[in-house]
């Protein structure tokens, strides 16, 4: 096995032995206030491992990808499950992104997981691992080269989710969106796995994904089929990714502990979905039509969201709501993927999702901080001006803001150009949608704007203006511990240098990327070669000017730290936009409550069902009692029974033998 | 010149011994046991002695290489690859039985119990690899007789010895069948060799079906029916689970149906080197028999299971309804003949694979009823477990992992066992002029019968988890039993999520060639 594999093997096997050690020292109760170490431990070293790994990839040759062995799980027909890993440049990146953020998200957690007297929540076992079991899934999800094996590893990833939105069970609230968000994203799921049958069926019987995409492409199948196959791989991805219209359920899954928001819903499983249409690029490829409908349900999402979070008040709301909105950005770039080179499409997404994983965790650790020091209070409206009490987490959140904003120079600001840029010449194209990616470069560029605005929103309702502080934090209203500020650090830098630094300085991340395989084989599809990096100094001009827009608005707004007054005209958006567009409510009566009278009927029959079911299961019992006598427990009544038994079978034969 | 003067066939006569070593080792254990015993009866000495025995069985059964026999038609005993499988079976659950029964194996009998154990493991083996009816009535009685001993020793008391007397005498009614049987398989092929009986009966039966090899084959179904509990020699069966001691009991409900169903398939020449050349193709109506013994077997396992509150009789009559299951994998690999090409399960693999899934389970399920029983806090009823997730979490968990294999549950070893027997029912011809679709109805009532099946199993998981405890069962100190016990269930999960390997023993087990050569 190469050295490549052996690093990924040694991250899976790492984490999974932190969960499991974990698990077991919830039976010491003596040991139990050292559950974070494992997953401490097993996250550094496995972002140690990745950063090993992506150098490893790097002097890789021309088409650097390792595919383990397959070793069969099993086989049933003509379906044949592996379990093979792979791992190429866009593996290896997602892999280093996901343990490096986890890791100092979870040293934050140690600090912030605790309860009113600085001792361990009363969870804490708990919290930790399933966090390790979740850092394990997502990065099997990332190494996984075989379709069902990641849908394992997706379904695991939803699991822990669920578990963590419901951290806090007894809470309804909490359970609520636990269960919102496990179901709204099954929802998704179903289409994925049809997704996966029908690209089974047209992929030759594969399931593994380098040999499926292999065959795909020496026989493409019609493109009526192919094209429902990659819409129905894309409901997964709309699921898991938050997407329009299945966006609904991660605004609530808040409700878990602030570092599962960042780790699991801003920097990580959100992004499975942009991962798994980046990893399906060669299919795609293929289909200009999908590629639309991929760029329109991202760029919906980016505008609709950023609308929502306008007038959010809920801190944690504001940076779900921009989530949802910068995936979308993502799904933007994505959908480009035919019209202009896959490479620098696909390169341009998981730019954004790196550089974002970076500053949605920090803001989400902050927002943390914050939430930690105001005694779990998050409404803005009830804090404000906590500039002077908390000085390092309003730097670092202050980075984040700006790096969310698109401040040129900072890591948003660099993404976000690609992003532009790729939409742009998309446009420019002769891909059949091109006049649609003019549109979503508009939709682009008005986000950009809305994003900036509402992120200095939040920031000067929280940071600036007097000194407020609610009463459940009591007296103690401080800076939070260095456990907690010191990954809040750390992340500030990435999000201040790490766009620059991979991008436009080095050009490294998009050069390392491109040479994924599967990418250049989408490439190949499509027949186009990345384009020269000519700085698009005319876009990027306007993207600032939107974004110091929009800062500058949020602070003639704000800057006293008190909800503006709402020019007369506007009203009737805000309302909308406070309403989340009316959105839960349209779905509440379009699908809960047709879906609630169903139910009923159902259960009318279900219960006359029930009945049936009853009088049938009562039939093997009155057999049973039919029987029972003979059973008599005289061994002479046994004995005679085998010996007639025996006659009786040899009289059978005997019987159709003669007829 | 002399033909028995023949080199080969000399080589072949006096080769039999290197053939049956590591049974050796386990009989030459035994009675190291047996005469050592009476002077040192101490559980630990002969515990670690029969270990070792085991253990020295296993290295001597890996090291040594099985030469096939050079002339078959006089082998008394033949090391293909379904004996290789029935001897890790007989190997391996010996050792799990010696740790399940150390609480059963004390009170100064240790030495001869653990001494019956090994001889009964290593009559299952030899039952295995037996290719003359000499030597399998040898092994399957060498299974039998320290069973009868081990039933008595334990535990004296009168439904002990009740179950005792029950199981000897239809024992040896079961045996006098057999011989019965194998008397006219001797007088009509003149040899007790099973490959020549085998050849020859195929070669007869091909030109004119003969009545009388018929009658016999009947007597060994009968007689290999009682070991697997088949209908309607399934009597003994509660009666004897009821008042028998658990460990004795969890030998006799898998090592008998591992013994019958080798023993059967190997006189029907299921087992032999061609398995599409067999004496009783589907127009002697003798597929069609064991059909019927199927059916009924799992049905009125189930239906009677249904009905009991006692957990051992519960079993019992689970035990039977998977001898009925078991018996599918024989019905289906008597459609070989007709089967050209090559099937996806070729009926006795599936049931090698079920019966690894259901040895792991059934001996699962009593070792823990041993387990939570102590002489004054026996388990009998299903009762007796109620709360047993609250006060044995691990136990209860181990528990549940048996039941839903026994249900057949995806992810447990049960489930890839049934899944292959179904399917292989369910692929077999459909074509043949006395079987028809029957192969196919047969798959439909024993999934029925699984459905039927989950209740009564359900149904102790219920009363474990959603009851509370009463009268807790103590704290065993059995360790062995518990490490046990733990390992099945590894087994049992294991197998389940990532089955791959067992089903690959069980096909090299039995192997179907890929295209008819003659047709038969």
């Amino acid at each position: 096995m190469s050295e490549p594999l052996l690093l990924a093997f040694a991250v899976l096997g790492l984490l999974l032995g932190a969960t499991v050690l974990t698990a077991l020292l919830s039976l010491s109760a003596g040991l139990k206030r050292f559950a974070h170490l494992p997953l401490v431990v097993a996250c550094g070293a496995s972002a140690v491992l990745a950063m090993i790994l992506v150098g490893r990839v790097q002097a890789g040759g021309s088409a650097p990808r390792f595919v383990s062995d397959p070793l069969t799980w099993f086989a049933a027909g003509k379906l044949t499950v592996n379990l093979t890993l792979a791992v190429d440049p866009l593996a290896a990146v997602m892999l280093a992104t996901v343990t490096f953020v986890a890791t100092w998200i979870a040293i934050f957690s140690s600090g912030y997981m605790r309860d009113d007297h600085g001792g361990p929540d009363r969870g804490y076992v708990r919290y930790f691992a399933v966090m390790s079991l979740f850092v394990f899934s997502m990065c099997g999800l990332v190494l996984a080269n075989n379709f069902l094996l990641l849908v394992g590893f997706w379904e695991g990833v939803g699991v822990c989710s669920y578990l963590l939105v419901g951290y806090y069970y007894d809470k309804p609230a909490a359970a609520a969106a636990a269960r919102k968000a496990f179901l709204v994203t099954r929802l998704g799921d179903t289409g994925f796995l049809l997704g996966i049958f029908l690209l089974w069926r047209l992929g030759g019987w594969h399931t593994d994904l380098t040999a499926l995409f292999d065959h795909i492409q020496k026989h493409p199948p019609d493109t009526a089929s192919l094209t429902a196959a990659c819409l129905l791989v894309f409901c997964g991805a709309v699921g898991k990714s938050a997407q329009f219209p299945l966006y609904v359920w991660l605004p609530d899954a808040m409700e878990g502990p602030t570092p599962v928001s960042a780790l699991i819903h801003a920097a990580t499983m959100v992004t499975a979905g942009v991962y798994l249409v980046a990893r399906c690029a060669p299919v795609f490829a293929l289909v200009p039509d999908a590629q639309a409908v991929v760029a329109w349900a991202g760029g919906i999402t980016a505008l609709l969201a950023a609308v929502i979070a306008l007038t959010q008040t809920d801190l944690k709301r504001v940076l779900a709501y921009s989530t949802v909105s910068q995936l979308g950005y993502m799904f933007l770039a994505l959908g480009t993927l035919g019209a202009i080179s896959p490479v620098f499409a696909v390169t341009a997404a998981l730019f954004h999702l790196f550089t974002h994983a970076f500053f949605k965790a920090l803001l989400f650790l902050a927002s943390g901080s914050v939430m930690h020091a105001m005694g779990g209070v998050i409404d803005m409206r009830r804090f404000g001006g906590l500039r002077r009490v908390m000085p390092v987490t309003h730097l670092t959140f202050l980075c984040g803001a700006a790096a969310l904003a698109g401040i040129p120079l900072l890591s948003g600001f660099w993404s976000k150009d690609a992003i532009l840029e790729a939409l742009k010449l998309g446009g420019e194209s002769a891909h059949p949608y091109a006049g649609a990616f003019h549109v979503l470069l508009l939709v682009g560029l008005f986000t950009a704007g809305l994003t900036a605005f509402y992120t200095f929103r939040a920031y000067f309702l929280t940071f600036w203006g007097p000194t407020r502080i609610p009463e459940e934090a009591g007296h103690h209203a401080h800076e939070s511990p260095a456990v907690m500020t010191g990954p809040l650090l750390v992340l500030a830098v990435g999000a201040l240098a790490a766009g620059a630094v991979a991008g436009p300085l080095t050009h490294w991340f998009e050069t390392f990327v491109g040479r994924t395989p599967s990418l250049q084989q989408a490439a190949a599809v499509v027949g186009m070669k990345a384009p020269s990096h000519a700085f698009d100094w005319g876009l990027a001009g306007v993207s600032t000017l939107l974004a110091v827009g929009g800062v500058g608005l949020a602070a003639v707004m704000y800057a006293r730290g008190r909800p503006a007054k709402v020019p007369a005209g506007l009203e009737p958006v805000v309302a909308l936009s406070r309403n989340k567009l009316y959105v839960d409510e349209v779905y509440e009566a379009a699908l809960v409550k047709p879906m609630a009278g169903l139910a009923v009927a159902a259960r009318v029959f279900d219960l006359f069902l029930d009945a049936l079911s009853r009088l049938l299961a009562s039939v093997p019992r009155f057999l049973g009692g039919l029987v029972r006598p003979v059973q008599n427990g005289l061994v002479q009544f046994y004995a005679l029974s085998m010996a007639l038994g025996a006659a009786v079978l040899v009289s059978f034969v005997a019987f159709r033998i003669t007829r | 010149m002399n033909p028995l003067s023949d080199p080969a066939v000399q080589q072949t006569l006096t080769g039999v011994f290197r053939l049956a070593l590591p049974e050796i080792v386990l009989l030459g254990t035994a009675c190291l046991a047996f005469l050592v015993g009476p002077f040192a009866n101490r559980r630990w000495l002969w515990f670690a002695a029969a270990l070792a025995g085991v253990a020295g069985a296993m290295v001597v059964a890996g090291v040594m290489k099985a030469e096939p026999p050079a002339v078959p038609t006089v082998a008394p005993l033949i090391p293909d690859a379904a004996a290789a499988f029935v001897r890790w079976l007989a190997l391996i659950s010996a050792a799990v039985f010696l740790f399940v029964s150390w609480p059963e194996a004390g009170r100064g009998h240790a030495a001869e119990y653990y001494g019956c154990l090994l001889v009964a493991a290593a009559g299952v083996s030899l039952t295995g690899r037996a290719n003359d009816l000499i030597t399998l009535f040898l092994a399957l009685e060498l299974l039998s007789i320290p069973t009868y001993i081990l039933l008595y020793l334990p535990a004296q008391d009168r439904p002990n010895q009740e179950a005792a007397v029950k199981y000897f005498l239809l024992s040896v009614l079961s045996s006098a069948l057999l011989l019965f049987g194998f008397s006219y398989l001797y007088g009509l092929t003149g040899t007790t060799n099973i490959t020549a009986i085998v050849d020859t009966l195929t070669r007869a039966n091909a030109a004119e079906l003969s009545p009388m090899a018929l009658l016999a084959a009947v007597l060994v179904v009968a007689a290999a029916g009682f070991r697997v509990t088949a209908v309607p020699f399934h009597f003994y069966a509660p009666d004897v689970y009821e008042g028998g001691p658990a460990g004795v009991v969890a030998q006799i409900a898998f090592l008998p149906k591992v013994a019958g169903l080798v023993a059967l398939a190997r006189v029907l020449g299921l087992l032999a080197a061609d398995p599409r050349h067999q004496p009783f193709p589907v127009d002697t109506h003798l597929p069609l028999l064991l059909w019927v013994v199927a059916v009924l077997t799992m049905s009125v396992g189930n239906v009677l299971a249904l009905l009991q509150d006692n957990l051992r009789r519960m079993l019992a009559y689970s035990g039977v309804a998977h001898g009925g299951y078991l018996l599918i994998g024989l019905v289906v690999a008597t459609s070989l003949p007709d089967n050209p090409g090559r099937p996806a399960v070729g009926g006795m693999d599936a049931v090698f694979v079920y019966l690894a899934a259901y040895g792991a389970m059934t001996v699962g399920a009593f070792a823990v009823v041993l387990y939570l029983s102590t002489p004054d806090r026996p388990i009998d009823g299903i009762d007796d477990l109620a709360g047993l997730g609250e006060s044995h979490p691990v136990t209860a968990g181990c528990m549940t992992v048996f039941l839903l294999s026994l249900i057949g549950i995806p992810l447990t070893a049960g489930f890839v066992g049934k899944l292959l027997l179904f399917v292989g029912a369910f692929t077999a011809p459909a074509d043949t002029l006395s079987m028809g679709h029957l192969y196919q109805v047969l798959a439909v009532i024993a999934a029925v019968n699984s459905a039927v099946g989950a209740y009564y199993y359900l149904r102790v998981i219920g009363v474990m988890y959603l009851r509370s405890p009463v009268r807790p069962p103590a704290d065993s100190r059995s360790l062995p039993t518990k490490l046990a016990v733990l390992a099945l269930a590894g087994f049992t999960l294991v197998f389940g999520i990532y089955p791959d390997p067992l089903v690959k023993a069980g096909r090299r087990a039995a192997p179907v060639a890929a295209t008819q050569t003659a047709d038969g």
